[in-house]
């Protein structure tokens, strides 16, 4: 087998633009874009099929959705060990640490109560249903090595709260080993990383952030040249019951969605997988958002 | 419900995030590569019933150069201490023969498989292999061995280039290698079915002297071997890969063993003389291989066969399958059965009769008489901390040579001329 | 005969070999260490020696190798 990826089947659209190649596909239930300051458009393939390998090996292996695949095989392991790899390992490592350092808020055996809260405009879930998907949170009762992962029956372990972060993050850093010098911004549904700069003498990347008062379109613009930025927020998923509108983030802990958190949070940091569990530790913490996020000393931008 | 650490959060966060990226870098390589290294070291013990028995340390060491390069070293130490069949056989007499070097000799007890026990030989080979990613889809690679013993020096060259096809599910290999063997017996190479000169036959010590040296003849021979194998290797599915090979060589030289002999007996089934064996100056060989391996959910699955044959008309059929099972993340247990099955040289024969014209060739070692193998092992391995893995296999190797059609005249038949070889072998092995 | 039954074998699958196969994604199987085909190294190195030694063929799964005054 070779050492390197190859050539994907799937399907990416490439389009020349004056600063580069902007390149698109959609994975992880997203849209996801490339765009690449080079004039090679060989090389702005080469990148897109590195790419979309990347984030198809991912999402194939780490979806709530795929029947079979190596999560699947992990949350139907019913109570008995899962081998596990390195790079499984490493994310469930990641996981325990968001857990602790968000005192159990984060937590990534929430799947059960997150299947409650289907935010299609139906109807809140019933509290006895709430207390029995409770009960079955508890990242805790996770244990796990290098090599295997054990949780009682019944839990199940959902990466969807990192694991787009992650693959923007895992792409940028495939792109930036193999072209060190070429400036790329990796763009999943929001979630963005650009590990090489874009060179002080060019302009920069600009990035729009959207208001979720007036969707699709851009209400403040980022200027970025290096770095990560993600966005957690309510803007498109939401319940809204007598008034009060029920954001997306659940908290484990009460088992309802977090009261009066932002909108939208966005923020900047070295990495989108920092970036996007900051920003979702910002949610958590409901009316605090903006003080917790100025304590951090990072940049930032809330709606509210 | 304050989160406690407050400023410590992002700068606690960042760590984790360069922990969680940095390790999982390698997480689609195949080869772990802390600090590019990658050392596999084993110790193994061999051992024949009342025959044979030898030590082998290997230690291999392999390092990556980015994503494209790897070299990979090897060293081998194994000594041999021991005794082996000569090739004569059994008779009701007690047998004596002279040992290799003319000095000295030893005896058979009556009944007995008469065994050399003169091998005492350590052996050193050490080889470099370079490989080298040139593209997306060509990759190339390049080695040299030379392995060292008393009497035996080896020196090799080998190279091969490898296409993928197809996504890379298909890939295509060439690989050759040229071997330059030379081999200066202990006490000068026999010349080919001069008889065994016995101290007993001669009055005195200069003339067994001068009649050993009669069968002797100085300086060292060589053998030439030119390799080739073509191969392709097929992913079937997520889960199978599928590999056939097909081998071709030439060896050309001295391949015949200096130390065997033959026992050229009467109507009786007596032994008359004993002969130094011949082999031919030339071998071409073909072997056809197939394989294939499945990744189960707790385990590795394999199963291989191979065939051979070649112009001394040695064919053989060789099935194999390695079972491996997880009982848990860190600790395997795997069960190897090997059934082989070889048909004799065609100068093959156990004995030479006194009064036929002798043949151009013979021999009458049986590791290339008919002869049937049996392999079971089994090995447990543990997975360490870091990396690094533990394993522990013993195994049990019989050999069962076959009479190919040769009449026992006399005595012969109440000897047991092909008697089974049983032998044990026990490794440890230690990588990180 | 069965010379020419196993190289027909041989050309068979490999022009079979163009339908078969999975994405690069889906190589996370395949990937394992445990799946190399050389990931025993050391097994097979010592047990090709021993063959070498004791029967009177060898080679199959790579190159027949010598360096030794065994066979």
């Amino acid at each position: 087998m070779s050492i390197q990826e190859k050539t994907a089947s799937s399907g990416f659209e490439l389009t020349r633009r004056d600063w580069g190649y902007l390149g698109h596909f959609r994975a992880m239930a997203s849209p996801c874009e490339l765009l690449m300051a080079t004039e090679d458009e060989h090389l702005a393939r080469e990148m897109m099929n590195v790419a979309t390998c990347e984030a198809m090996r991912i999402e194939q292996k780490f979806s709530r959705f795929i029947e079979g695949n190596p999560l699947w095989k992990i949350n139907h392991a019913a109570g008995t060990p899962s081998l596990i790899d390195n790079e499984t390992a490493s994310l469930l490592q990641f996981a325990r640490q968001c857990h602790q350092l968000s005192d159990g808020r984060f937590d990534i055996s929430a799947g059960p109560l997150m299947k409650l809260w289907r935010f299609d405009g139906s109807k809140i879930p019933d509290l006895a249903d709430i207390e029995r998907a409770r009960a079955l949170v508890n990242f805790s009762k996770v244990i796990f090595d290098e090599h295997q992962v054990q949780f009682p029956d019944g839990m199940s372990l959902d990466f969807g709260g990192i694991a787009k972060e992650y693959g923007v993050d895992r792409v940028a850093y495939l792109l930036a080993e193999k072209w060190s010098a070429i400036s790329v911004l990796v763009n999943f549904g929001g979630d963005i990383a650009c590990p090489v700069s874009k060179g002080a003498g060019n302009a920069p990347w600009q990035v729009g952030i959207e208001n979720p008062q007036r969707l699709d379109s851009a209400a403040a613009l980022l200027e970025i040249r290096q770095g990560a930025l993600a966005t957690s927020g309510d803007t498109r998923r939401f319940i809204e019951k007598n008034g009060q509108r029920f954001g997306h983030i659940i908290d484990p802990r009460t088992g309802y969605p977090v009261v009066k958190a932002p909108r939208s949070v966005t923020v900047l940091a070295p990495n989108s997988v920092t970036a996007g569990m900051l920003a979702t530790m910002a949610m958590l913490e409901g009316e605090q958002a903006e003080i917790f996020l100025s304590e951090q000393e990072v940049e930032f931008k809330c709606f509210r | 419900m304050q989160l406690k650490n407050r400023s410590n959060i992002s700068k606690a966060l960042a760590i984790a995030s360069c922990s969680l990226l940095g390790h999982s870098a390698q997480a689609s390589a195949n080869t772990e590569k802390p600090d590019d290294w990658k050392v596999d070291a084993a110790i193994m013990y061999y051992g024949e019933e009342d025959r044979v028995q030898a030590v082998e340390a290997i230690g291999n060491v392999q390092k990556a150069f980015g994503d494209e390069s790897l070299l990979d070293m090897k060293l081998v130490v194994d000594s041999l201490t021991g005794a082996s069949a000569s090739g004569a056989v059994a008779q009701s007499e007690t047998q004596t023969f002279t040992r290799p070097s003319g000095n000295g000799q030893y005896e058979t007890a009556s009944g007995e498989t008469p065994l050399d026990d003169t091998f005492q030989d350590t052996r050193v080979q050490a080889s470099a292999n370079w490989a080298e990613t040139l593209s997306p889809v060509w990759k190339t690679n390049v080695g040299v061995n030379g392995s060292k013993e008393f009497d035996y020096f080896s020196l090799g060259l080998n190279g091969g280039v490898e296409r993928s096809f197809n996504k890379d599910n298909t890939t295509l290999a060439l690989s050759g290698a040229y071997t330059f063997d030379s081999i200066d017996p202990v006490g000068g190479r026999p010349v080919a079915f001069s008889s065994m000169a016995l101290r007993a036959d001669y009055d005195t010590e200069e003339e067994y002297r001068t009649a050993f040296d009669m069968t002797r003849m100085a300086g060292s021979e060589d053998k030439k071997t030119m390799d080739m194998m073509l191969s392709v290797t097929q992913v079937l599915s997520r889960r199978w890969l599928f590999q056939a090979n097909y081998g071709l060589s030439s060896v050309s030289g001295y391949m015949t063993d200096p130390y065997k002999i033959l026992s050229q007996v009467n109507d009786t089934g007596t032994t008359q003389s004993y002969l130094y064996e011949n082999r031919p100056d030339s071998r071409l060989k073909h072997s056809f291989y197939m394989m294939t391996k499945g990744a189960l959910d707790a385990g590795v699955i394999d199963f291989s066969y191979r065939y051979t044959t070649d112009d001394w008309d040695l064919n053989s059929h060789t099935l194999e399958t390695h079972y491996r099972y997880y009982f848990s993340g860190r600790f395997y247990g795997q069960v190897h059965l090997r059934y082989y099955q070889q048909q004799a040289a065609n100068f093959y024969r156990p004995f030479l009769m006194a009064g036929e014209p002798l043949p151009e060739y013979a021999s009458a070692d049986y590791r290339i008489g008919d002869m049937t193998t049996y392999t079971l092992g089994l090995k447990f391995g543990q997975r360490l901390s870091g990396g690094h893995e533990m394993s522990y296999r013993l195994e049990y190797y019989q050999q069962n040579p076959e009479n190919s059609g040769f009449d026992l005249v006399g005595q012969l038949q109440d000897h047991d001329l092909f008697p089974e070889v049983k032998a044990i072998i026990a490794q440890v092995s230690y990588s990180f | 005969m069965n010379r020419t039954i196993i190289s027909i074998a041989i050309a068979v699958s490999l022009s079979a070999c163009s339908s078969l196969g999975v994405e690069p994604w889906e190589k996370d199987q395949l990937a394992r260490a445990d799946m190399a085909l050389d990931s025993e190294k050391l097994d097979l190195a010592l047990d090709d020696h021993i063959y070498f030694s004791k029967e009177g063929s060898s080679g199959g799964r790579s190159l027949a190798g010598g360096g030794c005054g065994c066979n």
